[in-house]
C-alpha cells in the first residue's frame, strides 16, 4: 500500500481536491488551537484578571471563577505544548 | 532519653526537603524567624560561608502557581526584609536535601555576592498604570507621553528601573524601580503627585519587594521546581 503525503503531492505540483480540503481544515484547526491554547496568552489573561480584581472592576466571586477557568485552561495548554500535538509523526518509518 | 529524641527530631528534619525563600548576608548560628513557612513550618537560616539561605522543611513536591502559596512565600520575604537585605529566590524552589542546597549555594556563591552589591540597602517598588474602560481607546502618543512622564519622575529617586511586560491592552506602564530604603518616602510622594496629575487613570503602587527584577541568578540549570 502506498501512502503519499499531501506535502509530497504539493511539491510535485499535484493537487487533489479532497486532500486540499483536509489540508485546509487541518491548518484552520492548528491556527485555532494555537490561538486558544497559547500558554503565554493565557498567562497574560490571568494577570489581567487579577488586575481587574485589584482595581475593583470585578468582584471576588467573578475573579475566583475566571481565575479558576484560566488556570484550568493554562494547565491544558501546557500539557498540549508538552505533547506537541501539532507535529506529525511518521509511524511507518 | 532526651538526647535520643532530639537526635530523632534532627534526623527527621534532615530527611525533609528544604524550601528556599531567599538568601541573606548572615554568617552566625541558625536564626529562626518563627513558624511562617508552608504548613506552619519554622523558617530558619542554614549557614553557608557568609550567606544564609532562609528555608523551611517541607515534603518535596511541585509548587504550582497557587495564590495562597505564593502569598506564604511573599509574607516570609516581607518579614525577613525588615531586618536584612534579601537576595530573592523565585517561588517554588525546593531542594530535596540540605546537601543539594549546599551544592547549589556553592555553585551560585560568586553570583550571589555580586547580587548582594545590587540589593544591599535597596528595595523594589512596582508601578502599573492602567486605562479605565472608558479611556481604552486612548491615543498611542498620549499613552507614551504619560508613561514617559511616570518613568522620568520616578527614575529621579531610583537607582535603576526595569520595564516589565504589558500583559493587557489597557496597561500603559508596568515597571519595577530599584529604590534605596532611605528614598522610599520620596518615591511615594512622587507617585502621589503623578497619581493626582493623571487622576483619570488607575495607578497601582506596590512594594516594597525583594529586588526580584534586578537579580537574575540561575543555578544548576535554573530549574524552577527545584531538584529531585
Amino acid at each position: 500500500m502506498f501512502f503519499l503525503d499531501d506535502l509530497l503531492l504539493r511539491s510535485l505540483g499535484i493537487s487533489l481536491p479532497g486532500l486540499d480540503l483536509i489540508w485546509t481544515i487541518e491548518q484552520v484547526q492548528k491556527f485555532a488551537y494555537k490561538g486558544f491554547y497559547n500558554p503565554e496568552k493565557i498567562k497574560n489573561q490571568i494577570k489581567e484578571t487579577r488586575l481587574l480584581y485589584e482595581f475593583g472592576e470585578i468582584d471576588r466571586q467573578e475573579y475566583m471563577q475566571k481565575n479558576s477557568e484560566l488556570m484550568h485552561k493554562l494547565e491544558l495548554a501546557e500539557k498540549m505544548s508538552e505533547m506537541n500535538l501539532s507535529s506529525k509523526m511518521d509511524i511507518l518509518g | 532519653m532526651v538526647r535520643r529524641i532530639l537526635r530523632g527530631e534532627r534526623k527527621e528534619s534532615e530527611a525533609l526537603a528544604k524550601y528556599v525563600y531567599c538568601v541573606i548576608p548572615y554568617s552566625q548560628e541558625k536564626m529562626s524567624f518563627g513558624n511562617l513557612g508552608f504548613d506552619g513550618g519554622e523558617v530558619y537560616t542554614i549557614d553557608y560561608r557568609d550567606m544564609a539561605p532562609v528555608v523551611s522543611d517541607v515534603t518535596f513536591r511541585d509548587y504550582a502557581v497557587n495564590e495562597e502559596e505564593v502569598e506564604v512565600h511573599r509574607k516570609v520575604n516581607e518579614a525577613i526584609m525588615k531586618d536584612f537585605s534579601v537576595i530573592p529566590v523565585a517561588y517554588g524552589m525546593a531542594f530535596k536535601s540540605r546537601k543539594l542546597l549546599q551544592i547549589a549555594m556553592s555553585a551560585g556563591y560568586p553570583a550571589m555576592q555580586k547580587a548582594l552589591q545590587v540589593v544591599d540597602g535597596t528595595v523594589e517598588l512596582g508601578i502599573k498604570v492602567f486605562l479605565p474602560k472608558e479611556l481604552e481607546a486612548m491615543d498611542p502618543a498620549k499613552r507614551d507621553e504619560c508613561s514617559a512622564d511616570f518613568i522620568q519622575n520616578l527614575l529621579a529617586v531610583s537607582s535603576d528601573w526595569k520595564k516589565l511586560k504589558l500583559f493587557s491592552d489597557r496597561l500603559i506602564l508596568n515597571a519595577a524601580f530599584l529604590v534605596d530604603k532611605s528614598s522610599i518616602d520620596e518615591f511615594s510622594e512622587n507617585v502621589g503627585r503623578l497619581t493626582e496629575k493623571y487622576n483619570e487613570l488607575k495607578v497601582q503602587y506596590s512594594g516594597p519587594w525583594p529586588a526580584y527584577n534586578f537579580v537574575d541568578i540561575h543555578i544548576l540549570g535554573g530549574k524552577r521546581r527545584g531538584f529531585r
